[in-house]
């Protein structure tokens, strides 16, 4: 067996459109999710009525099934039930962005639910507005408690992308088997893409554990 | 006190958690210009009657009328209650990610619609008072506990309230510090402000308090002036009590 990095170089074009549609799926999937996800937040805080239930259900459910599952769902079932065919990109999204609602969902709620409560107290005693006790004393705090577990499923998600290879969405592992496929260096392409991949998620990963032990700090003064 | 304005007036008031009874049939009122002290056992519904002050419990029978409105009302007469009722916490409660400044200006300025200039200066002259004048741009957890209280003592003066309620305010400060926050309170009480303090400072009570309510069991047991209330009990329980703390 050989590692001739040589053959890299001329297909890096190939593979950074790999990448570069990789993180544009993720960005879309996490902007369309967050969007749904404020939702599902919100109707599970809200504790009863069908906006409760209906975020419960939708929260558990995408949160339960496997992810490859969904995938395959949508891209395989959609069509033969609406009998519109949609890209493999657009169902990748669509899958990843019902997996981003239902998780940051629950994210964005133990944020909120953990608000001091004798801050809230405290606002109200003063008669702060409702809406301002909102914006500067819940959703601050909040933010800066859920970064650790919001950057800790997004890099969930970014590793997730490369399921979307099964239904043929040319991200960057698709392009690597691709390549592989061309030049039968399997070896070269692969371990740049984990180097890649590693080179991505790790940071996150260490901000995660200094966030995480910031938050610690925080709570133990 | 016959002739003097009633601030809170509490009437038959009946607070239960489920099964359990935190208020039974309370009823007392506090004049402007006093300072009603109560004390007693822990779990006796101090605290509960106070936070029902100031629309923080809901009661399930009775009335409370605070500054001639009846609570809780609807939401925007609640906020308007609370404007005038300043409320101090055991634990401070001071919003840890603002600053000293941000911490005194939010209330002014969002619910009064006081000017940035004009709640500043009220913010610098009341840490002046306090005491803590050069920790304004500081944050909470890089006070102690006795400064982090006066904040908390300044921040509710920040509404110009017509009362003060004070939730144990020295019960969560070391030893050393428990002096600087009597101390605020005391200048508070000098100046003519109203004001209701749930307290064990017994010396703080008999020295400042123009009344002592004893409760026990969620039932207000003893109303009197300081001198009469440690100098001659009426009451089993009061006496029991004052003999473990005094």
């Amino acid at each position: 067996m050989t590692f001739d990095v040589n053959v890299l170089p001329t297909h890096f074009p190939e593979l950074i459109d790999g990448l570069l549609l990789t993180l544009r799926i993720c960005l879309l999937s996490m902007a369309f999710g967050a969007f749904g996800a404020l939702f599902l937040c919100l109707g599970k805080l809200s504790g009863r009525g069908s906006g409760y239930h209906v975020s419960v259900f939708v929260i558990d459910f995408f949160r339960t099934i496997p992810e490859v599952v969904l995938i395959f769902w949508i891209y395989s079932c959609l069509p033969l039930l609406f009998g519109a065919r949609l890209s493999a990109e657009v169902c990748g999204i669509m899958a990843l962005s019902l997996l981003v609602a239902a998780n940051v969902a629950e994210i964005m709620r133990a944020g909120v639910q953990s608000t001091d409560q004798g801050q809230l107290e405290a606002a109200m005693s003063l008669g702060v507005p409702a809406h301002t006790i909102w914006l500067r004393i819940v959703i601050p705090p909040a933010l800066q408690r859920m970064a650790p577990a919001f950057v800790n499923f997004m890099t969930e998600l970014i590793k997730a992308t490369s399921l979307l290879s099964t239904i043929g969405v040319a991200e960057m592992v698709y392009q690597a088997n691709v390549l592989g496929n061309r030049t039968f260096a399997y070896v070269e392409f692969l371990t740049l893409v984990a180097t890649i991949f590693f080179a991505i998620i790790f940071p996150l990963s260490l901000f995660v554990r200094h966030a995480e032990a910031r938050l610690a700090h925080q709570k133990s003064r | 006190m016959a002739g003097k304005q009633v601030v809170i007036d509490c009437r038959n008031v009946v607070k239960r958690y489920g099964t359990f009874t935190a208020l039974r049939d309370v009823s007392t009122r506090v004049h402007k210009g006093e300072v009603v002290c109560v004390i007693g056992p822990s779990g006796s519904g101090k605290s509960t009657l106070l936070r029902a002050f100031n629309g923080l419990e809901a009661i399930q029978v009775g009335m409370i009328e605070v500054l001639g409105l009846h609570m809780p009302g609807t939401r925007k007469e609640l906020e308007a209650i609370r404007r005038r009722a300043g409320m101090v916490f055991q634990g401070f409660n001071l919003f840890n990610h603002m600053s000293i400044r941000e911490n005194l200006l939010l209330a002014p300025m969002t619910a009064l619609g006081l000017t940035r200039d004009l709640a500043d200066d009220r913010a610098q002259n009341l840490l002046d008072r306090v005491g803590i004048g050069n920790q304004i741009d500081k944050y909470p957890t890089q006070l102690s506990g006795g400064q982090q209280q006066r904040v908390a003592i300044a921040r509710a003066l920040m509404m110009q309230p017509e009362v003060m309620l004070f939730d144990e305010p020295t019960s969560a400060l070391d030893p050393e510090m428990v002096g600087e926050v009597l101390d605020v309170m005391r200048d508070l009480a000098s100046q003519g402000m109203t004001m209701v303090v749930v307290t064990h400072e017994m010396g703080f009570a008999r020295e400042v308090g123009d009344r002592i309510l004893f409760m026990a069991d969620g039932q207000l047991l003893v109303d009197q002036p300081p001198d009469v209330f440690f100098a001659s009990p009426t009451d089993e329980r009061q006496a029991v009590f004052l003999s473990k703390v005094l």
